[in-house]
């Protein structure tokens, strides 16, 4: 349904976004994800025709966004990053006006209206003027005129910016919904909004897209999948030999952290896919007599993946060891392995989620 | 072509509605009432007493100029109010596109399927009909004013000058509506348009104090020459078609601007 092939464009000089490459199929959702500054909003403005690209094409529903413009824009409902919204009407009447400028026929007009006021819980605001409305219910609104017409294709530039978080809730229900029978594409810099709605991610970052998957392939492929963290005293390749042996485990590793306390070490078992280790380890430790002071299951998240994605390598990542850190309990003394400073590639634990990024 | 008129429409009824809910646009009414309704009355004052020293010199003997008093009194109001409107017209243009730009809604518009030109003829048209309901209070006046003149007057030279005020006020307004749609600042819009109608009166001064063959040629291009021409009851094609010709203009700059606004965006 949306084809992107090649695209880039450049400000000036400075590319806003570079070859990107992506296709959503009917009826899928694909959410766009990407710190702020990525390229989201350009890309989206380009799928609408508002802005045209500097290299590659676009195709939405099989036409080209630029040279066929009118028949994209026919097909297409768009929220923009600001909701395009005239103070001075209320809530139906503008409603109205989309409608009618989008060229939904005047026998439709009234039920379309009503159904789009309906999903985004509009109703009791529908005479309402705009200007008095609050920055969530204007973003509904804004939802509300890019639904309007029924376009087969749906657009949002950061539909949940402003709005609570129950009504997060509802626009998230409401975009799965639309799924069904429209092809959405949604961008956000949010990330359980598109673990919770999308059925494909593109994760972008400067411009480029770094990765496309669904949401529980790019974890397992980038992350591993599920695992197991283990603080154990003994003997480090002895025990890594025994956890090796237990069914469902992927691979150990040992975790190279600061400030053990003596004779401890850490270790991060990996598990299959699917598989659920936990009880199978806990048994081939008791038997082997391993002293056991901590065992905690380590779910990677979309987090790990994105942060992973988009953090710039270096060898010291500040803020990445600031994470690692943080969940070290400030044990006294012995230094383990004092030539590695670098951070463990740890799947940690979800940073406070990045929503108040802004 | 169908569907192009219904877009039109829609543009046209939006852009009235937001006029009429509008503060700014009732307070440059009201304003505009209040100084073409003192004109008005001063310019029929000054037309009464000159009637009465006319008058009075003939009964003294004294040769009289001839004089026709309603279509003097025509002339000289349409001619003040022509001159306000100058001064009113470029803040009804100036929000056209400026305020679009600035509230992102030009956004929803340019990704609609709407052609740029019937979103310019939209407007133009909206803020041409909250401009007639402006300028309809005078030609009552008129009318409540020349009821009982003896000869009666016609009233197709009433509504010939009305015609040619509001022609005059399209013209300006679509070229200020092309001002508009260059800047997302509604103030800049307004300068600029003024600027434009300060050069309308050069253009008319020129044509008017010298002669030549650049002072004439500057003096066809003179809009409110051909408003003069048609407050005077004198319709001539070629005032038409000026008309005609800055309205499109001012349409199709307008058109292009938010065309080319759409490469340039950057």
């Amino acid at each position: 349904m949306i084809e992107v092939e090649h695209l880039s464009k450049i400000y000036g000089s400075t590319p806003a976004i570079e070859d990107v490459t992506f296709s959503v199929a009917p009826g899928e959702i694909l959410g766009f994800l990407g710190p702020n500054g990525a390229g989201k909003t350009t890309t989206m403005r380009i799928l609408s025709g508002y802005l045209p690209a500097s290299q590659g094409t676009a195709k939405v529903a099989g036409f080209e966004v630029h040279e066929h413009s009118m028949q994209v824009r026919q097909r297409i409902g768009y929220l923009p990053e600001t909701p395009p919204l005239y103070p001075e009407m209320t809530v139906e009447g503008f409603l109205n006006f989309v409608a009618q400028i989008k060229g939904v026929s005047a026998g439709d007009r009234a039920s379309r209206i009503t159904l789009a006021l309906q999903k985004c819980n509009l109703l009791e605001k529908r005479k309402t003027l705009i200007r008095k409305l609050s920055k969530g219910f204007r973003q509904r609104v804004g939802i509300a005129q890019a639904i309007v017409h029924d376009p087969p294709v749906i657009i949002l530039d950061e539909p949940t910016v402003g709005l609570d978080p129950r009504q997060i809730i509802d626009v998230r229900n409401l975009i799965k919904q639309l799924a069904n029978d429209h092809t959405v594409i949604l961008s956000t810099h949010i990330l359980p909004e598109v673990s919770m709605t999308c059925d494909r991610i593109a994760i972008i970052n400067r411009g480029r897209v770094v990765a496309t998957n669904t949401p529980e392939s790019l974890m397992e492929q980038l992350v591993g999948g599920s695992g197991y963290e283990l603080e154990i005293a003994g003997n480090s390749l002895a025990i890594q030999q025994c956890l090796k042996r237990v069914k469902g485990v992927k691979y150990v590793e040992e975790m190279r952290i600061e400030n053990m306390p003596e004779h401890r070490i850490k270790v991060r078992v990996v598990a299959e896919s699917n598989t659920e280790p936990g009880h199978a380890i806990a048994v081939a430790l008791v038997q082997n007599g391993v002293k056991l002071y901590e065992m905690r299951r380590v779910q990677a998240s979309l987090e790990d993946v994105f942060l992973e994605l988009t953090t710039e390598e270096k060898p010291v990542d500040p803020t990445e060891s600031e994470t690692v850190e943080t969940e070290i309990p400030a044990s006294a003394s012995a230094n383990v392995n004092s030539e590695e400073t670098a951070p463990s590639s740890t799947p940690s634990q979800i940073p406070e989620s990045t929503e108040d990024a802004e | 072509m169908r569907t192009v008129l219904a877009n039109i429409l829609a543009i046209y009824r939006r852009e009235l509605s937001s006029y009429f809910a509008s503060p700014l646009a009732y307070a440059i009414a009201a304003i505009f009432w209040l100084i073409s309704g003192f004109l008005f009355w001063a310019t029929l004052e000054g037309i009464v007493q000159q009637a009465a020293f006319y008058d009075a010199q003939a009964q003294a003997g004294a040769p009289v100029p001839p004089l026709d008093i309603p279509y003097e009194f025509i002339r000289a109001v349409l001619g003040v109010v022509g001159s306000l409107s100058l001064f009113v017209l470029p803040i009804l243009s100036m929000g056209l596109y400026a305020e679009e730009r600035k509230r992102g809604t030009l956004e929803l518009l340019a990704t609609s399927p709407l052609t740029n030109w019937s979103v310019a003829i939209g407007k133009l048209l909206g803020v041409v009909t909250f401009f007639i309901t402006m300028s309809l209070p005078i030609l009552v006046y008129e009318a409540i004013a020349l009821a009982n003149v003896n000869p009666a007057v016609q009233p197709s030279v009433l509504l010939l000058g009305h015609a040619g005020l509001i022609l005059l006020a399209a013209a300006v307004l679509s070229l200020g509506m092309f001002i508009s749609s260059l800047t997302d600042s509604t103030i800049l819009a307004a300068i600029f348009t003024f600027a434009l109608v300060l050069a309308l009166w050069v253009i008319d001064l020129i044509a008017r104090n010298f002669t030549g063959g650049l002072a004439d040629a500057i003096g066809h291009l003179s809009l409110l020459k051909h408003y003069t021409n048609l407050v005077q009851g004198v319709v001539d094609t070629g005032s038409l078609v000026l008309f005609a010709s800055y309205i499109v203009l001012g349409v199709f700059l307008t058109a292009q601007s938010i065309d080319a606004l759409r490469f340039q965006r950057s």
